[in-house]
């Protein structure tokens, strides 16, 4: 079993983007999350002002209702 | 500027919130409203708008389905009627983006967070201008209005005598730090190139490390010059586009809130310092590097280091200095080490606007000789009077064990002094959970008690600003985000209730050891404080009966401790004894420059 596979639920990432304003903020969030191979990715939280954004992205390792690996199944949802 | 006919209309089955707020704020401002009910179709608001011929209509949406064509519909039966082109239409609401409202066709789009001012200044057909930080833009003047005037003539007299004395004393003496401070000034005074003497003469009062510096380019600590573009990039920081600031009071002017910053390197000093002053930090503390603090000597030019601390020199200050906000407080620290004459006098010339000094706790609690700092800590004193920079005196020798009544006595004798020299002193008590507190107490059931008895305290001794620190909630954080996050929110709201005139807050990484402060670890506790001010807004926590009798015990120990202190014939001899904080407290007189102290 993976260590992802473990996650409970959810993979938050916090960091400070440095962005020129909200919008390019919002994308560079989901590209970061891509860059980290987690796709699927969805902005929780995300506050600009002038110099860059506070951010929280989010990734499901597992979704209510999803096969959950963290059962032993072997197999991950999400 | 005329009344305004307002139509508002919600375009959303069940939400009018915001609508009504902005309502309100357009009645306040003299301007006609209607507020139509929710979920009325289209066709009847532009009937309603039509029959009463305003000249304006806001339509707010919170419910996120079918927004595009709900709007685009509206806009198309406006047009259909020609009232389009005579009104100014605007629409707001959680479910709205400004790009979104321009594309189809609204005059201006206003997304969450949009604040009933920005409504009414669209209404009124004119730029938004928020509230300016600090005050109207300015910078405030946390020491205005205060008279220092010691209320107890028993301790007035005392603290006078003792300040006096102290005075002489130290003006009889000079050390290694106060001489490079004077020849530090003719430098700076020097024309360029002109300095090659003065140097000589500076180099023979440091430590062989910084000799070799200056002689053989050899940077000291784990530091290197910064590279070429990096200083490009430090210079054309300066001068930064005004950032439009997270306002972090609600309703009370005070307290300022101020910031720690220290990276190690001037670029990312300034990155994170712009994080602060965007959300709402009113005040930036320049942080050095501990081991600077018992070198003698500074280094001159743009350097980084690769452990926690930024290196005083003139060419870093000034950089990082220059970029913050017109309306931002610079505070750089002279309290402890071996340097702090001249980090005074680099200070002021690199446009500071406070510094610190505590001879007590930086020779009992951070490594310096008591006779060594006294000599010095009285020369700085004396240049922040020249120079008009007011100074906070730091209590923490009191992280090292010493009890608050022993600390405070020593912080009194320091302001008095820097009163007696025409400084303009801030009283900084610590919010900490203290060893002292921990062994007695009173702390065990709440966190409220003693730091009010603290402040309640030090405003019966002295008329005097006080500024809780460094940072407020010291020894309460732990490396959790949200905990630490709590705590330095709930100690704000405290200092915000006690009316104090200014903070210092940490990050959520205070607690943690393992590497640099992250900059999302900054804006969490300026959001959390900003939330704790918005939640109490002008009321207030209540400490219990126990703040007050507490106050009234350290009031009348600090008053035994500072005549103990005046029978001892001089300050130093004092400090050397313990009166302020001994072995028994967990502190011990400082080794750091000792032997360096000579007759004038």
């Amino acid at each position: 079993m993976k260590a992802r596979d473990r996650v409970l639920d959810a993979i938050d990432v916090e960091a400070f983007l440095l962005a020129e304003d909200e919008e390019t903020a919002r994308r560079l969030a989901l590209t970061l999350m891509e860059e980290l191979g987690l796709p699927g990715a969805d902005v929780v939280f995300l506050e600009w002002r002038g110099t860059g954004a506070r951010v929280r992205i989010r990734s499901y390792a597992h979704r209510p209702g999803d096969d959950y690996a963290w059962l032993g199944g072997g197999e991950r949802g999400g | 500027m005329g009344e305004r006919r307002v139509l508002l209309a919600p375009l959303d089955p069940v939400h009018d919130v915001g609508l009504k707020m902005v309502k309100r704020a357009l009645d306040e401002a003299g301007h006609a409203t209607i507020l139509l009910p929710p979920d009325l179709p289209v066709e009847e608001i532009v009937r309603r708008a039509v029959e009463h011929q305003v000249d304006t209509v806001l339509v707010g949406r919170t419910l996120g389905y079918n927004v595009p064509e709900e709007l685009a519909r509206l806009v198309d039966v406006m047009e259909a009627t020609g009232l389009r082109s005579r009104v100014r239409l605007g629409v707001g609401g959680m479910a709205v983006r400004p790009e979104l409202a321009a594309e189809l066709g609204f005059d201006r789009g206003f997304g969450p967070g949009t604040t009933p001012a920005e409504a009414v200044a669209f209404v009124e057909g004119r730029d938004y201008q928020p509230p300016a930080p600090g005050e109207g833009g300015r910078k405030p003047d946390l020491t205005a209005g205060y008279s220092y005037r010691v209320h107890d003539p028993g301790i007035a007299r005392t603290l006078e005598t003792i300040a006096a004395g102290t005075v002489a004393w130290a003006r009889e003496r000079t050390t290694p730090g106060v001489e490079r401070a004077r020849i530090r000034r003719q430098l700076l005074a020097a024309d360029p190139g002109s300095g090659a003497e003065l140097r000589q003469e500076y180099l023979t009062h440091c430590d062989p490390r910084i000799q070799a510096f200056y002689r053989e380019g050899v940077p000291a600590g784990r530091t290197r010059p910064l590279r070429r573009e990096e200083i490009l990039a430090l210079e054309s920081a300066a001068g930064a586009r005004r950032l439009e600031p997270l306002r972090l009071r609600h309703r009370r002017s005070r307290p300022a809130v101020f910031v720690q910053y220290g990276t190690g390197c001037p670029l990312m000093d300034i990155a994170h310092n712009r994080v602060g002053e965007g959300w709402g930090a009113d005040g930036l503390v320049h942080f050095d590097p501990s081991w600077s603090a018992r070198c003698e000597g500074l280094m001159e030019g743009y350097h980084t280091h690769e452990e926690d601390g930024s290196l005083l020199t003139l060419e870093n200050l000034s950089a990082v200095g220059a970029a913050r906000q017109p309306w931002t407080l610079w505070q750089v620290r002279a309290h402890r080490g071996l340097n702090t004459p001249e980090t005074v006098v680099l200070a002021a010339a690199a446009g500071a606007d406070l510094t610190k000094v505590n001879m007590v706790y930086g020779s009992l609690g951070a490594g310096t000789d008591p006779g060594r700092l006294l000599v010095d800590g009285v020369e700085c004193l004396a240049l922040a009077a020249e120079f008009g920079l007011p100074l906070d005196v730091v209590t923490n020798e009191e992280l090292c064990g010493v009890p608050a009544a022993k600390a405070f006595a020593g912080m009194l004798i320091v302001a008095a002094i820097a009163v007696h020299l025409g400084a303009r002193p801030l009283l900084q008590p610590l919010f900490c959970l203290s060893p002292d507190v921990m062994v007695n107490g009173q702390m065990d059931d709440n966190f409220l008690d003693y730091n009010a008895a603290k402040v309640h305290a030090l405003r019966a001794i002295m008329d005097a600003p006080i500024w809780p620190g460094a940072p407020i909630g010291f020894l309460t954080h732990t490396e959790d985000r949200v905990q630490s996050a709590v705590t330095t929110a709930l100690h704000a709201a405290l200092a915000s209730s006690l009316d104090v005139d200014a903070i210092t807050i940490a990050s959520t990484d205070e607690a943690y050891s393992g590497g640099a402060i992250a900059a999302a670890s900054r804006v969490d506790t300026l959001r959390a404080t900003a939330e704790a001010f918005r939640f109490f807004g002008s009321a207030g926590m209540a400490p219990t009966g126990r703040a007050r009798e507490w106050a009234g015990e350290l009031v009348e120990a600090i008053g035994r401790i500072l005549e103990a202190v005046l029978a001892r014939g001089t300050l130093e001899v004092a400090l050397y004894q313990g009166l302020l904080g001994g072995p028994g407290d967990g502190a011990y007189p400082g080794r750091a420059g000792r032997g360096t102290v000579s007759r004038r």
